[in-house]
C-alpha cells in the first residue's frame, strides 16, 4: 500500500531523512490489504513528528516493545532498538526497560489476544504504577496468526474451526477496563482514518504517564466484519464519569452502532519515575543505571 | 564446650528477639552460634521454635538433645521435654508472668545469667534497641533472678553473624547490583526485605510487580536498558518464571536468579527447608540453551558465589540462579574468615539509547530480525552449545567444589548447598575428619557448582572406596545430575525429606549405621 502525502514526497527534508533511518529492508509479511500496513504507517508518522517537532525525544532513545501475533511483525519493519518479547507480556518488559533506564522512550505494541487474555494480570496493574510510556493494543477481535480463534474481544457469535457454532461467550470492554484501572491516558483510533491514527499516537507518546490507546481494525481473513456498519465519531474528553459513558457507548457485541474514536480520557498524575527516588535521580542526570557511579 | 539452647512459644512472643541477643552478644564474646528456626505460616498464635546452639569451636548445625529449654508457653515444654538431656534444664515464663510484653528481655537476661555472662552485655544492648525503661527493668530483673551455671570468658578473635540472606544480599551489593525484583513468597522474601532496608544507603532499587510473571519479564527489560539485576522467588513462583528464562536463553539478557527452596511440591510446606527443586533449576524452560546453577553451602560462599552469579551472567548474556533454601536462607551462622574481594561487574555490552539494540524471543539473525531459515537456526542452536562450553572453561576459575578432610580417605561424602555446615560437624563428631584431616577417615566434597558441573567429582568417586551421597530431598537429585554426568550410580544414600534440614546427631548416626551395615 503506497501512502500518498506531499509533505514526505522531497527527498531533502529532515522527516524523509528520519523515515529512512526509520524503515528496515524485510520484506513485510502481513496479507495483503491488512490495516497493520496503515498503523505501520502510522506509527512512523507519529515517530517523525515527534522527533523533529518536539525537544527532548531522540531516535535512539526510542525502544519499542512487541508482544506475539499479527500485531508484532512491525518490529521487524521499523529500525528501532527493542525487544520482541513473549505473548501477554509486553507491558512488563516495557516498564523493565523504564526501571533499566527512565530517559527511554518506550512503545508496546500488542494484540488483543496478547493484551486482554495472557496479558491481563499486567494491564489491570500499570495504571497503579503509571511509568511514562505508550501502550498500543491492535486489536482485530481475533487470535489470528493461529487462524482465527476467539479471543476477548470476539463477539458472541463469532465462528472459527474450534468454536464452530459460535463462541457463546461475553466480550469485555477493554476500555471501561482501562478506566477503572486509573490509567492515565485512554485511546481509541481506527487504521482507516491513517491521520487521526497518527495524531492519537502522537498525543499518546508525547503524554506524561501511562498511555493506552486501542486500534480497532478489521481481519481481512478471519474477521472481516468487526468495523462494518459501525459509525465513528471524535471525542476529546478529560473527565471521568463522561469516559465512561463513552466507553459503555459500544459494548464489543452489537452489530451496529456509534463508536466514540479519539482520546476518551487524559488526567496528570505522578509518573512512577517521579515517585521513585532511585529514578528521579537517573532522571536529572539524564543516564540509566549502567552510566552511574556508586560510591 | 558445645550447648543446644531451644527457646519456643506462640507466634508473636518474640522468640526470634531472644535468639538475636543471645547470638550477638555471645559472637561478641569471640564464640560460635548456629541459630535454627522452626516456625509455621502464621502470624500469631501456633509453635514455633529456635534452637541456638553455642561452642567455643566452629559449628553450623544444631543437636536434637537440649540443655536447656526457654519455655514462652507451656505447649513449648510439653512438646519438647523429652528431648532435655538428663542435666538438661528450662526456663519457664510463669516466673515471668509480670513483665508482660516484655517477658522475651527478661528470659534473655534470666538465660544471659545461667551462661555466666557479665550484666553490661545485656544492658547495653537493650539499651540501644529499646527506649523505655519497662523493656530495661524486665531484662535486668530476668538477669538477677538466676544464678550462673557456665562461663563464658572474653575470647580474643573476630566472629561475623549473619544468615544466608543477609550475605546474598552482601554478595549483590558487592556486585554492584541496581535492581532487585521480586514477589513476595517464603523463604525468598528475606532477601528482599535485606536488599530493600540497604537501597537507599547503597543507591539500588527494590520493586514489587504484580506477580512472578511480570518479576522476571521486568527484569528482562531492565536488564536489556542496562541494569544490573537480580530477582528472587521460591517453588511455585519459579514455576511461574519459566517460560521466560526459557525466553532469556533466546535474548540472553544478563539475569541473575535467587531461588530459595521450600518444602514442596505445590503449596507443601512452605515455611520448612528441602533440597527437592535442584531438578527444576537445572532444566526448566522449553528448547535447549546454556545456564549456570550454584548452591552456596553457608554464608560465606552466599557472598562470593552471588558475585561469580552476576559475573558470568554479565559475561555471557547467561540466566544464573543462584539455589538456596529455607535452612540457609533463614538460619543464623557465625564463622571468622572474611569474604574474598569481590570480582568488579561490568557492563560492557551497548544497551538502549546508544545504538540500535535489538533482540527477540522468535530465532533471529545478528540483527535480531525474524527468521525461520534452517541453515541460520541450526547455526544459532551450535552457538548456544558453544557458548555453555565457554562459561564452563571460565567457571574452572572459581572453586566449582570444594574438599574436606582426608584427601586420602577411603570413605567420601558428596553433598551439597546448605548440608554442608552440618556434614563438617558430623565428619568432626565422628573422627575429628576436617579439623584434623590427617586422623580421620572421612572426605566431605561439596559440590558447588551443579551447573556446569566439576569433571573432578568422577575423580574423586573413582578414587574412593565407599561413597554416601547426603541430600535434603526423596530422589537423590544430585546422585542423578552425577549418574547423567558420570555414569555413576551412588547407592548409599541418606535422604531426609520432612522438612526440616539434618541435626548433627540424627546426622552423625545415619552416617555411621550405613557404614557399619
Amino acid at each position: 500500500m503506497v501512502i500518498k502525502n506531499k509533505k514526505f514526497s522531497k527527498c531533502e527534508n529532515i522527516e524523509d531523512i528520519v523515515r529512512k533511518k526509520l524503515s528496515t529492508k524485510n520484506e513485510i509479511t502481513w496479507c495483503p490489504g491488512c490495516e497493520n500496513f496503515l498503523i505501520l504507517e502510522a506509527v512512523k508518522r507519529a515517530i517523525l513528528k515527534i522527533i523533529s517537532e518536539y525537544e527532548g525525544y531522540k531516535l535512539e532513545n526510542l525502544v519499542i516493545v512487541s508482544g506475539i501475533g499479527c500485531h508484532q511483525k512491525i518490529y521487524d519493519y521499523l529500525n528501532l532498538s527493542g525487544i520482541y518479547g513473549l505473548h501477554g507480556r509486553v507491558l512488563p518488559l516495557s516498564l523493565g526497560i523504564k526501571l533499566g533506564n527512565p530517559n527511554l522512550t518506550v512503545i508496546g505494541f500488542a494484540g488483543d489476544g496478547d493484551a486482554y487474555a495472557d496479558g491481563m494480570e499486567h494491564f489491570v496493574h500499570i495504571g497503579r504504577f503509571n511509568p511514562n510510556m505508550t501502550y498500543v493494543v491492535v486489536d482485530n477481535r481475533n487470535f489470528a496468526l493461529t487462524t482465527g480463534q476467539s479471543t476477548p474481544t470476539s463477539p458472541k457469535g463469532f465462528k472459527s474451526k474450534i468454536e464452530p457454532s459460535g463462541n457463546v461467550n461475553d466480550p469485555i470492554n477493554p476500555i471501561k477496563i482501562a478506566l477503572a484501572s486509573n490509567i492515565s491516558f485512554v485511546a481509541r483510533a481506527i487504521p482507516t482514518d491513517l491521520n487521526h491514527l497518527s495524531e492519537i499516537l502522537e498525543k499518546a507518546i508525547k503524554h506524561r504517564g501511562f498511555s493506552f490507546v486501542e486500534i480497532l481494525m478489521d481481519c481481512l481473513v478471519f474477521a472481516p466484519d468487526n468495523l462494518k456498519n459501525k459509525k465513528f465519531y471524535k471525542v476529546e474528553n478529560r473527565d471521568i464519569k463522561k469516559a465512561f459513558e463513552l466507553a459503555e457507548e459500544w459494548n464489543y457485541e452489537d452489530t451496529e452502532g456509534k463508536i466514540p474514536i479519539g482520546v476518551i480520557y487524559k488526567k496528570e498524575k505522578p509518573i512512577l519515575e517521579e515517585k521513585i527516588p532511585q529514578l528521579k535521580r537517573l532522571i536529572e542526570k539524564n543516564i540509566g543505571w549502567c552510566d552511574l557511579k556508586k560510591q | 564446650m558445645r550447648l543446644n539452647i531451644l527457646i519456643g512459644g506462640k507466634a508473636g512472643q518474640g522468640i526470634n528477639k531472644i535468639s538475636e541477643i543471645i547470638s550477638k552478644i555471645i559472637t561478641e564474646l569471640g564464640y560460635f552460634t548456629f541459630n535454627y528456626r522452626d516456625y509455621q505460616s502464621l502470624i500469631r498464635g501456633g509453635h514455633n521454635f529456635n534452637v541456638i546452639s553455642i561452642s567455643d569451636y566452629k559449628i553450623g548445625s544444631v543437636e536434637t538433645k537440649l540443655d536447656c529449654i526457654v519455655a514462652l508457653d507451656e505447649k513449648t515444654k510439653k512438646i519438647h521435654k523429652k528431648e532435655l538431656k538428663n542435666n538438661g534444664f528450662v526456663i519457664d515464663s510463669k516466673n515471668f508472668e509480670s513483665f508482660g510484653k516484655n517477658l522475651n528481655l527478661a528470659l534473655s537476661g534470666a538465660l544471659l545469667k545461667i551462661l555466666g555472662i557479665e550484666k553490661n552485655y545485656l544492658l547495653e544492648k537493650i539499651k540501644k534497641e529499646f527506649q523505655t525503661k519497662e523493656a530495661l527493668d524486665a531484662a535486668e530483673k530476668g538477669f538477677d533472678s538466676q544464678t550462673k551455671k557456665f562461663e563464658f570468658k572474653k575470647l580474643n578473635r573476630k566472629i561475623y553473624l549473619m544468615d544466608g540472606s543477609e550475605a546474598i544480599a552482601q554478595g549483590a551489593i558487592n556486585s554492584n547490583i541496581d535492581l532487585y525484583l521480586a514477589y513476595p513468597m517464603t523463604p525468598s522474601t528475606p532477601l528482599m526485605a535485606e536488599l530493600a532496608k540497604r537501597q537507599e544507603e547503597k543507591n539500588l532499587l527494590v520493586f514489587e510487580p504484580e506477580g512472578e510473571i511480570s518479576v522476571i519479564n521486568t527484569a528482562l527489560g531492565a536488564s536489556f536498558a542496562g541494569a544490573k539485576v537480580m530477582i528472587g522467588t521460591s517453588g511455585g513462583g519459579f514455576d511461574l518464571m519459566v517460560e521466560a528464562i526459557s525466553f532469556q536463553g533466546m535474548t540472553e539478557i544478563p539475569l541473575v536468579l535467587y531461588l530459595a527452596s521450600r518444602a514442596g511440591p505445590s503449596t507443601g510446606m512452605p515455611t520448612y527447608t528441602s533440597q527437592a527443586d535442584l531438578n527444576d533449576a537445572l532444566r526448566a524452560g522449553h528448547g535447549e540453551f546454556p545456564r549456570v546453577v550454584i548452591a552456596p553451602g553457608d554464608p560465606l560462599e552466599c557472598i562470593e558465589k552471588t558475585n561469580e552469579a552476576f559475573y558470568l551472567s554479565e559475561k555471557f548474556g547467561v540466566l544464573s540462579i543462584i539455589l538456596s533454601d529455607k535452612h540457609l536462607a533463614e538460619s543464623g551462622f557465625s564463622f571468622d574468615k572474611e569474604p574474598k574481594k569481590p570480582l568488579k561487574i561490568e557492563i560492557k555490552r551497548k544497551v538502549p539509547g546508544k545504538g540500535i539494540i535489538r533482540t527477540s524471543s522468535y530465532e533471529h539473525d545478528e540483527f535480531a530480525n525474524t527468521t525461520e531459515d534452517a541453515e541460520m537456526a541450526k547455526r544459532n542452536a551450535e552457538c548456544r552449545l558453544k557458548k555453555y562450553e565457554k562459561i564452563k572453561k571460565e567457571c574452572q576459575k572459581f572453586q566449582m567444589i570444594k574438599k574436606y578432610g582426608n584427601e586420602n580417605a577411603e570413605n567420601l561424602i558428596i553433598s551439597w548447598g546448605s548440608n554442608k555446615t552440618v556434614i563438617l560437624d558430623a565428619l568432626d563428631e565422628i573422627d575429628e575428619s576436617v579439623r584434623n584431616p590427617k586422623k580421620g577417615k572421612w572426605k566431605f566434597l561439596h559440590v558447588l557448582y551443579l551447573k556446569p558441573l566439576s569433571d573432578e567429582i568422577k575423580k574423586e568417586i573413582l578414587k574412593s572406596k565407599r561413597v554416601i551421597l547426603i541430600e535434603n530431598n526423596s530422589t537423590g537429585q544430585l546422585g542423578r545430575l552425577i549418574r547423567e554426568k558420570t555414569g555413576i550410580s551412588i547407592k548409599d544414600r541418606i535422604l531426609k525429606y520432612d522438612g526440616r534440614p539434618f541435626y548433627l546427631d540424627e546426622l552423625k548416626n545415619k552416617i555411621l549405621n550405613l557404614l557399619n551395615k
